[in-house]
């Protein structure tokens, strides 16, 4: 609680993610205690935990798609608590989710094209995007990104997973993102996929910082510059990736239930 | 909700995008419309307008409510009973034989009045049925239809009661009389292609995108950056302002409304049109309409000469819609481009075990 | 209730105090400036029973949909043809045999029995597909309304009340006081009455039923997470057709209430339709609680308005269903 977390708390004002007390319940059950943390503008940042430790319930807090129960969230120094998910993201907060979100009905490139717009003016225009719309040069270069040029006119319900998981995360890089957060972004791709993840992830502007979910150590380790430990809905360790690592409270609790 | 099942094919068949329009190419799609075009030299009057033109405006109403599920997954039962606000309040602003009731404006502010009346009854219904999600829509609107009925029924201050609104004046300008048959055809045919094209153009465009992003995902579509609701709520609108035009033809079509009109029966017909037509395209509803109308019009005779009950008009359509909904995921549109598919393979298969 | 006062101090005030001002007119003698202002006590306090004992009705009719919606997110729109079935069936054999109690028995079981074989035959084919189940439920609906046109044709039938509740019985309210001192008292038809406490009593033993058998708490707990079913292993298809049972044979015992004080032809499974929806909506899908206080107000709503201001009926009803889903969409007695 207090090595990193204050360290980092002195900046305060200018941190880019900023709970206080988050707690949140889904009936008895409280997914999230009383947790605090800071992370800095650019900072990139892993958090582990066993399965059902809260992790994926910190972000949706975090994003809105479920409001805390208790607490204060402030992004980019704003208090957004009580704001809805779309107007954070406005802010330029951004997401994947876990379990792929995608709209499968769609083409991979109006998926794209829907996340671009959906950060910019226009969101409710008639009017057909030109051959010259700046917005479809974005999502061009997005799809490129993600390697999916080849399958851009596909339906997205006829992807493989691997490729729905570029995808995922295409969406969340679309517009001017100030802050991702990335919900196990490495699950269930190939050794090689991995790699263009770790790829993908390393060639962020560096102006971007995010917190990365992953079970795999040798990816989240590789990608962060520290890590958060999480144990039933609370924070119980901040530290460097060494530090983490080497830390035989944290190999065990982590161990012993992560990998299930 | 489970819609995926009804638009699985919606977009695969409009690949070629944003740019030109796809039916452009498609020759079928010509020759339909040049048989809509010629039809007054094919039809008599009454083929003219009691089977087409009635097919086209209740495919009218039926799109408004294709547009709202198919790209946006919300079910509304309402569509007919908008349709009919608007033709209510055409009878209402405009000339009719109830003087007492009718304000007798001259139609070219009635018909505005109307439409926008229209649109914000039906968008503040929407605004209601978007506070819940899924099959509740179906409830909400259709319980919105109902006591719209009763109350038509109860009210005679505005709505003149169970006998409705009689011998609503309709338009004469530049010396034509717009009710008779053949250019009440052709206007008929020119509001149901714009509001075809108008469908068409709208799902490309980031605000029909959105709207199908809304369907597959409403909360990814919020971890974008829409705000879902509103969009519903514009979608709402933009149904309601179609389907306000349908009832305006409609309520000129038939120069009266009563609540008989807008009874909860008519209400389930638009949703038995667009989905028995299909619901993923535009094209459906109006396909739709036309198998609704043909069997309304004809049933009688085929069933009697099937020595039958020709009173049994509502049970063919009941069964025709069960079938539907059994055997096709996409109304009679999925049935021919599964036959066609099938028709597609079959030789080919052939062609290819034979090279092997 | 403690908590609901707690969290909603406004609200529960205007509720007790509406609630209050109720008891006041039914119980007290109207001042003359009272009765000038709004009518008879008499009307007043008829409008009020026949409003409890329509709400009576309407619950028989909801509790069977608000259970199926809620076990199966079946939201079934043939349930009002359900209804009408369960009417010309106990028409039908009320008039051959002449016992009132032996047209319920048949009634719940023939409905019954054709709510079975909708589950069984169609239903279980879809789970899971709530859409297309609600449209197969549509069709259904209209192939059910011909096929009972067909076989009853357009006719009003009623169904005879036994001798033994005709008549009316005398109630301990007073509706005026004469001249003389001497007060009046209400006089209500008996069969309302009982209706009424029959269907109190079903109810009740619903309650129970959901409350504190084995397979009510599967119901309830289905009702709340359906997730939960698949995991306690039970045979989930047989609670299906169970409830599905249960419920399409309450709707059928409607029928014959519906029958016997009111009447049946073709559209009132329309209309009874509505009713359900709008008390399950207004109560909360899946409450059978839920569907007790919203057929109550409902049924209130409708015999009130149509009392006091009749051309605009329809629009109170309305209005209670817009008002419960501007400020609790979930509907007042369901829980989330
Ligand atoms: N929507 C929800 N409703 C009820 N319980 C939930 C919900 N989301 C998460 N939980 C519960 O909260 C706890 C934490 O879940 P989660 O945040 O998904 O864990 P993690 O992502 O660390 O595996 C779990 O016990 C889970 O069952
Ligand atoms: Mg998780």
């Amino acid at each position: 609680m207090d090595s990193v977390a204050h360290r980092l708390s002195a900046v305060g004002a200018g941190a880019a993610l900023e709970l206080r007390g988050v707690t949140r319940l889904f009936g008895a059950l409280a997914a999230l205690t009383d947790v605090t943390m800071t992370v800095r503008p650019g900072e990139r940042r892993a958090v582990l935990g066993s399965n059902g430790a809260g992790k994926t319930t910190l972000f949706n807090c975090i994003t809105g798609d479920f409001p805390p129960s208790s607490g204060t969230i402030r992004f980019f120094g704003e208090d957004v608590t009580r704001f809805p998910p779309y107007e954070r993201i406005r802010r330029g907060l951004r997401r994947t989710y876990q379990i792929s979100a995608l709209f499968p009905g769609l083409t991979v490139q109006d998926n794209v094209y829907l996340a671009c717009r959906g950060v910019s003016r226009g969101r409710f225009s008639f009017l057909r995007p030109g051959v010259n719309d700046a917005l479809m040069h974005a999502t061009e270069t997005l799809v490129q990104a993600v390697h999916l040029t080849p399958v851009k006119d596909q339906r997205v319900a006829e992807l493989a997973h691997g490729q729905q998981r570029q995808l995922e995360i295409a969406l969340a890089l679309a517009g001017a993102p100030r802050f991702i957060l990335f919900d196990e972004p490495a699950a269930g791709l190939s050794p090689a996929e991995r790699l263009e993840l770790i790829e993908i992830l390393t060639s962020l502007p560096a102006h971007i910082g995010y917190i990365i979910i992953e079970h795999d150590m040798d990816v989240a380790l590789r990608v962060v510059e520290s890590v958060t430990m999480m144990h039933n809905g609370r924070v119980f360790k901040e530290g460097l990736p060494r530090e983490i690592e080497s830390d035989p409270e944290a190999q065990e609790l982590y161990l012993g239930g992560g990998h299930e | 909700m489970s819609l995926t099942q009804l638009h699985a094919p919606a977009t695969a068949v409009e690949r070629p995008r944003f740019r030109a329009w796809p039916e452009l190419n498609n020759p079928a799609a010509w020759l339909v419309a040049l048989i809509l075009l010629i039809m007054p030299l094919i039809a008599s009057g009454f083929f003219l307008i009691e089977i087409f033109g009635t097919t086209l405006i209740l495919g009218i109403i039926a799109l408004s409510l294709m547009f709202l599920a198919g790209y946006g997954g919300m079910v509304s039962l309402m569509q007919l009973t908008i349709a009919g606000f608007a033709g209510y309040m055409v009878a209402v602003f405009g000339v009719s034989g109830n003087a007492n009731i009718s304000l007798g404006w001259p139609w070219w502010l009635a018909t505005p009045m109307a439409l926008v009346l229209a649109t914000i009854f039906g968008t503040l219904g929407g605004a209601l049925a978007v506070r819940t999600e899924g099959i509740y829509t179906i409830m909400i609107t259709l319980a919105i239809g109902a006591a719209f009925y009763y109350f038509t029924n109860q009210n005679w201050a505005i709505f003149n009661g169970h006998t409705g609104i009689n011998t609503v004046a309709t338009p004469h300008v530049l010396g034509i009389d717009w009710r008779s048959d053949i250019p009440f055809y052709y206007l008929i045919l020119a509001v149901a292609a714009l509001c075809y094209f108008a469908v068409q153009y709208v799902s490309r465009a980031p605000f029909g995108l959105a709207l199908q992003g809304v369907r597959d995902n409403a909360r990814r579509m919020a971890a974008l950056g829409f705000n879902v609701n509103a969009h519903r709520v514009a979608a709402y609108a933009f149904a309601s302002f179609i389907a306000g035009l349908g009832g305006v033809l409609q309520v000129w079509n038939y120069r009266q409304i009563s609540p008989g009109s807008v009874g909860v029966e008519r209400c389930i017909d638009i949703l038995i049109i667009a989905v028995v037509g299909g619901i993923t395209r535009p094209i459906g509803p109006f396909i739709g309409a036309l198998i609704f109308v043909i069997l309304r019009t004809f049933a009688l005779d085929v069933l009697i000469k099937f020595g039958l009950d020709g009173n049994r008009f509502r049970l063919l359509i009941g069964l025709g819609f069960l079938a539907i909904v059994f055997w096709s995921s996409d109304g009679v549109i999925g049935l021919w481009e599964r036959w066609r598919r099938r028709q597609a393979r079959s030789p080919s298969s052939t062609a290819g075990s034979r090279h092997g | 209730m403690a908590r609901f006062i707690e969290r909603h101090p406004a609200w529960a005030l205007i509720a007790i105090i509406a609630v209050a001002l109720l008891l006041w007119l039914v119980f007290a003698v109207w001042p003359p400036g009272l009765e000038q202002a709004i009518g008879r006590k008499r009307v007043f306090l008829n409008a009020i029973f026949n409003g409890i004992t329509l709400g009576g009705l309407y619950f028989l009719v909801a509790s069977g949909f608000t259970l199926i919606f809620g076990l199966m997110r079946n939201v079934n729109l043939a349930h009002g043809s359900l209804y009408l079935f369960g009417g010309y069936v106990g028409y039908a054999i009320s008039a051959w045999t002449g016992s009132w109690i032996l047209s319920f028995v048949i009634a719940f079981l023939a409905v019954a029995l054709v709510g079975v074989l909708l589950q069984i035959l169609v239903f279980r084919r879809m789970e899971g597909q709530d859409l297309r189940q609600t449209m197969v439920t549509i069709g259904l609906a209209i192939v059910f309304a011909d096929l009972m046109l067909w076989v009853f044709g357009g006719d009003f039938y009623q169904i005879q009340t036994p001798s033994w509740l005709v008549g009316p019985v005398q109630l301990p309210f007073i509706t005026a006081v004469k001249s003389s001192g001497e007060p009046v008292y209400l006089q209500y038809p008996m069969v309302r009455l009982a209706i009424f406490v029959a269907s109190v009593i079903i109810g009740i033993a619903m309650w129970l039923a959901l409350n504190r058998t084995r397979i009510g708490m599967i119901v309830r707990a289905g009702v709340d997470d359906r997730d939960i079913l698949a995991a306690t292993g039970v045979q989930i298809q047989v609670v299906f057709v169970l409830v599905f049972a249960l419920g399409a044979g309450l709707a059928g015992i409607a029928g014959v209430v519906g029958g016997t004080f009111q009447s049946i032809s073709p559209g009132e499974d329309t209309r009874f339709l509505l009713a359900s929806l709008v008390v399950v909506i207004v109560g909360g899908m899946g409450s059978i609680p839920g569907a007790a206080l919203g057929a109550v107000i409902i049924g209130l709503a409708e015999q009130l308005g149509s009392v006091y201001i009749p051309t605009y009926a329809i629009v109170v009803t309305f209005l209670i269903m817009v008002l419960v889903l501007a400020l609790r969409p979930q509907g007042l007695l369901a829980r989330r």
